[in-house]
């Protein structure tokens, strides 16, 4: 009786109930798509640094660490192979490849400008960035002498693909080298700073030029990233004992910034939900103290009749829980919606902290849902404490002397 | 329910005042609303406590009905005391022992009918077919049977007052308490209200105190009491009621 009761009060003043729910269903929406949004962002980030880097790296670890440039870590091509196989062997493992990086000078006789090249295997976008290729073509055989550069990096030179270039840099030996190599592509990098800076080329014609055989870093590709800490330790394990110089760094071991990354997107979200907590908290304290001072007389009728002060409060209270119930049901159901709409329009971003462009989606599962949920519930609930209580506290008298 | 015919217990006290007085402060003045009432209501009655506007009538009513509490003096409920009582005590004597009927009907108004006669019963924790079977009954005395469905706001205003008039009986109280209850209506459905109320009185053995202002309601009373300026000024007693 008492729930039968508050729900016809609730949907007594329909205009009013609706403005509530209007509000209730707005910051719903909003709280559960950034709730969906943020937790696909996270993932996002993670996938496209995972699709950068692998799940983990294979190689010298001061190189690996930062603490010394990879020329000055090399790992030796008969090392690398065994590295290479003793992966392959892995189950789950998708796949792995090598890279080399170096640092020179990249232009033309119109002028010359810095250059961070990284010597990568052309195979599939995983291995060679193929997908990010915004104009011309990825880069061929692993020999040619070809180089894709960051979109930013082409402007400032003033080269589009099809003008070669010259391109130098220390040997490892100390000594110079330069080789004149064709602009092929350009690619987009989520990085500006990096992508004014990046070429890629051959791994072939990397290694000519820097006068090695020897590779910088393996990476690995797992089909679950989860798994990268076990893996990552069982090789760990295996180079020690077969004495071989490397170590094993796990995606997140090399990209330290993910984590506050994550710290910042959590907090983003909590500040999200609290700002729709009071949102709600204190429209629907509106609504509900006007809407409850309304009905003092009832309240004296029904005290004068018998009814407890807190038959009357639950009253009330009960008012406040059907308006959350129906306000967050509707809000999950709008916001749902809303997300769905938003992912059937298949948008791709380069989610931020990563490179690698992905899809933006907009997570829609329990925690978007229930969350959301719980919050109206809450705000409502707690929003109906104070004029239920104003209302509970009224001597009979007092209330049925009221108009 | 008991029927006329067993009001074996006619003259036995239901309610009493006992020296009942009532200041309200209004600022720096002192109001004397009640002035040292005496009074005793017993079994039965078909008492009007009648006087002009400011004479106290609600605020008397207010102490019989167990809703405000005397400045001095006692109110006795069934021969007890009341003013050592609890909050909670007072409200389950006034759940299960008194019936309201107020000048402006005070229905609920999203409670039909029916569930606005039934809700007293919610209060007592009525078994759900006895309910049912009390609503009926007390809709039909009030002649309502057919509108269990209405909401308050389809109803006359006549209309509301017997519904207000079924819900105060369908408790079974030993008294029915009604602050003008017909200075709402026209003075033919006033009327048929009064004669209702009459009618009642005489059917449950019930206790009726009315309060009113209007002189046409007098003519019902067995007993008429005066009251102007909080003091019953007189009372005048009459051995066949009936309509002045
Ligand atoms: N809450 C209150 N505060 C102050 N004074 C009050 C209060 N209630 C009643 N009074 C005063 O007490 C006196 C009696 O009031 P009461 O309402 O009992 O009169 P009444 O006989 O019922 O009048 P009416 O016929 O107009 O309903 C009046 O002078 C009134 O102003
Ligand atoms: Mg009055």
């Amino acid at each position: 009786m008492t729930i039968k009761i508050a729900t016809r009060n609730v949907f007594r003043n329909t205009r009013r109930t609706l403005i509530s729910l209007l509000v209730i269903g707005v910051g719903l929406t909003i709280l559960s798509f950034v709730l969906g949004f943020v937790g696909e962002a996270i993932l996002a980030a993670k996938r496209s640094l995972a699709m950068e880097l692998g799940a983990f790296q294979i190689g010298d670890p001061r190189v690996l660490d930062g603490k010394a440039s990879g020329l000055e870590g090399l790992i030796p091509p008969e090392i690398a192979e065994r590295a290479l196989a003793l992966v392959r062997g892995l189950p789950g493992v998708a796949g792995a490849t090598t890279q080399v990086r170096f640092a020179g000078l990249v232009g033309d006789e119109r002028g010359s400008t810095l250059l961070l090249a990284r010597g990568i295997v052309p195979e599939d976008c995983m291995t060679d960035y193929a997908c990010m290729i915004v104009a011309g073509r990825g880069l061929g055989t692993t020999d040619a002498r070809e180089i894709v550069l960051g979109e930013r990096l082409g402007a400032r030179l003033g080269v589009a693909p099809g003008d070669r270039v010259n391109v130098a840099t220390g040997t490892v030996a100390g000594t110079l080298n330069a080789a004149t190599v064709t602009v092929v592509g350009l690619i987009q990098y989520g990085e500006a700073q990096v992508e004014e800076r990046l070429g890629l080329v051959p791994l072939g014609f990397a290694q000519r030029l820097l006068r090695t055989n020897g590779v910088e870093r393996v990476l690995v590709w797992l089909d679950d990233l989860d798994r990268s800490s076990p893996y990552a330790a069982e090789l760990n394990r295996a180079f020690s004992t077969e004495r071989l110089p490397l170590a094993v760094r796990t995606w997140d071991e090399l990209t330290p910034f993910f984590a506050s990354l994550q710290t910042f997107w959590s907090a983003f979200s909590g500040f999200t939900t609290l700002a729709v907590f009071v949102l709600v908290f204190f429209s629907v304290l509106e609504v509900l103290t006007i809407s409850f001072l309304e009905r003092t007389r009832e309240v004296g009728t029904v005290r004068a009749l018998g009814a407890s002060r807190g038959r009357v409060f639950a009253g009330f209270v009960t008012e406040g829980l059907v308006i959350g119930i129906v306000g967050g049901l509707a809000g999950a159901v709008a916001g749902a919606a809303v997300s769905l709409v938003f992912n059937s329009l298949g948008l791709t971003f380069v989610p931020p902290g990563g490179n690698m462009p992905q899809p933006i989606r907009v997570a829609v599962g329990a925690s978007t849902l229930a969350i959301p949920f719980l919050v109206a519930l809450g705000a409502t609930v707690l929003s109906s404490l104070y004029p239920a209580g104003k209302n509970a506290r009224l001597t009979v008298v007092e209330a049925l002397r009221s108009v | 329910m008991q029927q006329g015919s067993f009001c074996y217990v006619a003259g036995t006290p239901v309610i009493e005042a006992q020296g009942l007085t009532k200041f309200y402060t209004l600022g720096k003045e002192t109001v004397r609303a009640l002035d040292r009432v005496d009074f005793t209501a017993t079994q039965g009655d078909f008492a009007v406590i009648n006087g002009p506007s400011g004479s106290g009538k609600t605020t008397l009513l207010n102490m019989f009905a167990l809703i405000d509490r005397p400045s001095e003096g006692e109110v006795l409920f069934e021969e007890k005391p009341t003013s050592r009582l609890t909050e909670g005590e007072l409200a389950l004597l006034r759940r299960e022992k008194i019936g309201l009927v107020f000048q402006t009907f005070n229905l609920i108004p999203v409670l039909s009918v029916a569930e606005n006669v039934e809700y007293p019963l919610l209060l007592t924790k009525t078994p759900r077919a006895e309910r049912r079977e009390r609503v009926a009954a007390r809709l039909d005395e009030v002649g309502l049977s057919g509108f269990e469905r209405r909401r308050p706001d389809e109803l006359s205003g006549g209309q509301r007052q017997r519904v207000a008039v079924a819900r105060a009986l369908v408790t079974e109280p030993r008294a029915v308490l009604a602050d003008e209850p017909t200075a709402n209506l026209d003075s033919g459905t006033g009327k048929q209200i009064m004669e209702l109320l009459q009618g009642l009185n005489r059917d449950h053995c019930v206790t009726f105190l009315v309060v009113t202002h209007d002189p046409s309601v007098v003519g019902y009373a067995q007993r008429v009491l005066t009251i102007r300026d909080g003091r019953i000024q007189g009372e005048e007693k009459r051995g066949a009621p009936g309509p002045a």
